[in-house]
């Protein structure tokens, strides 16, 4: 108790008072042996924002989901999820906690409806208004007429819709999707993405690892980047834009031309990449280079095209890490 | 929330879906039930195929002496015999089909009635020292048993027994004791292995592990069920037992009582074993594999104060010996150790306890993500 006191949470106004962190993590760090997962990570999560959480494959991001749901103990740090600490008050943190895991944890062979009946019994949630809760969450994600179906006989989709379905029937304050439409296809992605972006007019919080960036980008407020275990970039997707990416000028020529190399040398400029008559430049965030570049171009040869875009979330990740997210 | 009500309906839930999820493979649940009966053959026919040398027996003389002298050696429990003749004998052992040739002279009965030595010629195949050493010894136990019936003026022979217990048992009987704690031990490790296993091989033991319902109540879900199935193959061994070999319990509130504790000790070592390795695959060979060392080594064909000191320190050591001990008591009322069937069935528990708390501890320091 005295920890939470310390951090002024009340054990039972906790959920009524917004200006608790849904998730709350300091210093967390969890070792596999030699393998530093997760290095010092601190960040917080407010409550009812959608945030993502990305990074390559290794990056920590599952590790950090389980650390959140209690599945492993940190090596050091702490973890407060709504201000109860993980994992002294385990039972009462997963009872706020939805999950959705990227394996989806359904029982196969058995139907929707028992699965999500099984659920409903495993979290407590009264028998009196149960099946009528059992049949909204069913038919929330479409799948009411395939309620006594075996879910062997389901689509990836229809799996995610129901392990959602599953995940959102004790109705919880907190919920995790851990790559919510990997191997989805494109329809039934974007239902589910709506249904996210429902929740938070729910007041939901819902956390999200994703490999998708575009998936980042549509449903999170504020993106965690995460390489070898290491908070490398925290901050809404138009700032991180803003701060890590500045412009990318693209340039068509009639002819191949041969300025890339004083491109280069001007100040503000980060890369130059020539493919032929395209020349493609990335600027440095803030810095006002682009009409240097245009005289440039213009006095080795015609410039039959030009286009200044903001980089796309691949391109900053790219940058960061050194690597493509799906590496 | 956190109450025992709470939990009650955690284990009911969960019992719930772990019997329709066995209910989706039928086949699977089957063997599984009729595992401790397969068990139950197996090691009837080890036992008893190794009893009894097959031996031949070449009568060169058809009088009423020589023919109460293959009757003694028949009586001794030891030989299959078969009359033979020389050249069938002699072709018999060198196709190693036999272990011994006797021969019984052609002049056996005059010479017993002229009360002069006999040469009763034996031909052993030594190939299996066990056989061997079974003839040696049964040969003059027939030669004792003979001339005690044939010759009662000179060889007297007056038993003076005094049994510990009112009634004799059968080999078989005695043997089906042991062989029933087995069936136990295989189905209930086997099932409740399987069950536990099962959810960590198809990752839904991750929806199980983020509910609010304790570890506890989790794994006894995990034993209740297989404790359940496993009823069912226990009580098919038991009818086994009853209608096919005749055994008929002394004790059965014992019977019932004990067969109870000993699935339960079973299934909990199943699950911590299913909670350990959460693979499915190496549960059967794994029971399989233990129960025969530890068959033997508990005392199957009598107490294991007939073993060498540092045997009955080993067979102490598990539970099978223990089991053994409690169900001789229900089923022939014997007992076999002076610890009191009390203690004995104390011990069972604390095993039982044991596993469902190391199963415990194997689940908190599981992850499942690295």
């Amino acid at each position: 108790m005295g920890e939470e006191t310390l951090r002024g949470v009340q054990q039972d106004s906790t959920l009524a008072d917004p200006a608790v962190p849904a998730i709350e993590l300091l210093a967390l760090s969890k070792a596999f042996g030699t393998l530093q997962a997760i290095d010092h990570l601190t960040l917080s999560v407010r409550q009812g924002e959608i945030f993502g959480l990305l990074g390559p494959n290794g990056s920590g991001k599952t590790t950090t989901i389980n650390l959140i749901s209690g599945l492993s103990t940190p090596t050091s740090g702490e973890v407060l999820v709504m201000g109860y600490q993980m994992p002294r008050h385990a039972r009462r943190i997963r009872q706020m906690l939805g999950a959705v895991p990227q394996e989806t944890a359904l029982y196969e062979e058995l139907s929707a409806w028992d699965n999500l009946d099984f659920h409903a019994d495993l979290f407590g949630m009264p028998r009196q208004g149960k099946k009528a809760r059992i049949m909204q969450m069913l038919d929330l994600v479409q799948l009411e007429e395939r309620r006594r179906s075996r879910v062997s006989t389901f689509s990836g989709g229809m799996k995610r819709r129901l392990a959602l379905a599953r995940a959102l029937l004790h109705d919880p304050h907190l919920l995790y999707l851990d790559e919510p439409t990997l191997g989805v296809d494109v329809q039934s992605r974007r239902a589910i993405w709506d249904y996210i972006l429902s929740l938070k007019e729910q007041g939901k919080t819902v956390l999200i690892t994703t490999n998708y960036l575009e998936e980042a980008q549509a449903l999170c407020e504020r993106i965690a980047i995460l390489d070898h275990g290491k908070l490398i970039a925290l901050d809404t997707p138009e700032h991180l834009k803003q701060t890590y990416g500045g412009n990318v000028v693209e340039l068509e020529t009639a002819l191949p031309i041969t300025v890339a190399d004083d491109i280069r040398q001007l100040p503000g400029v980060q890369e130059v990449a020539q493919e032929g008559t395209s020349l493609r430049v990335t600027t440095q965030g803030g810095s006002d280079v682009v009409p240097q570049i245009i005289t440039l171009v213009t006095r080795a040869g015609e410039l039959r095209h030009i286009a200044v875009r903001e980089p796309t979330l691949d391109e900053i990740f790219l940058r960061l890490t050194g690597t493509a997210l799906r590496d | 929330m956190h109450t025992f009500g709470f939990s009650l309906r955690v284990l009911w839930a969960c019992l719930k879906k772990d019997l329709k999820s066995a209910l989706t493979e039928p086949l699977y649940t089957l063997v599984s039930i009729i595992l401790p009966v397969n068990v139950l053959f197996l090691m009837s026919l080890l036992v008893i195929s190794g009893g009894l040398a097959p031996t031949a027996v070449v009568m060169q003389d058809a009088g009423p002496l020589a023919q109460q002298f293959y009757t003694a050696m028949n009586e001794a429990h030891s030989f299959v015999l078969q009359h033979a003749t020389a050249d069938q004998a002699n072709a018999l052992i060198e196709q190693g089909r036999v272990v011994a040739v006797v021969t019984i002279p052609a002049d056996f009965d005059a010479r017993i009635r002229q009360h002069q030595r006999v040469s009763v010629e034996v031909q052993i195949n030594n190939l299996n020292t066990d056989f061997t050493n079974d003839i040696r010894r049964a040969l003059p136990l027939s030669i004792t048993s003979f001339y005690a019936k044939a010759e009662p003026s000179v060889v007297t022979i007056t038993p003076q027994e005094h049994d510990a217990y009112p009634q004799d048992l059968g080999y078989i009987p005695y043997l089906a004791v042991p062989i029933l704690v087995i069936g136990l031990m295989v189905g209930g490790m086997v099932q409740a292995g399987t069950a536990a296993a099962v959810e960590w091989e198809r990752e839904t033991m991750k929806e199980l592990l983020l509910s609010p319902a304790s570890r506890v109540a989790i794994l006894l879900d995990k034993m209740l069920a297989a404790f359940l199935i496993g009823l069912l193959g226990a009580a098919i061994v038991l009818a086994v037992l009853i209608a096919l070999l005749g055994i008929w319990p002394v004790h059965w509130g014992e019977l019932i009582g004990f067969t109870l504790l000993i699935l339960a000790l079973f299934t909990a070592w199943g699950t911590l074993l299913g909670t350990w390795h959460k693979r499915r695959t190496p549960l059967a060979t794994l029971a399989i594999g233990l129960c025969v060392p530890l068959f033997f080594l508990s005392g199957p064909f009598g107490p294991i104060s007939f073993f060498a000191p540092i045997e009955q320190v080993i067979a102490r050591i598990f539970p099978v010996y223990y089991a053994i001990v409690l169900l001789q008591h229900a089923v022939h009322d014997f007992t076999l150790n002076t610890q009191g069937i009390g203690i004995n069935a104390l011990v069972l528990a604390a095993y039982a306890l044991g596993g469902l708390i190391l199963a415990t501890v194997v689940v908190r320091r599981s992850t499942l993500a690295h």
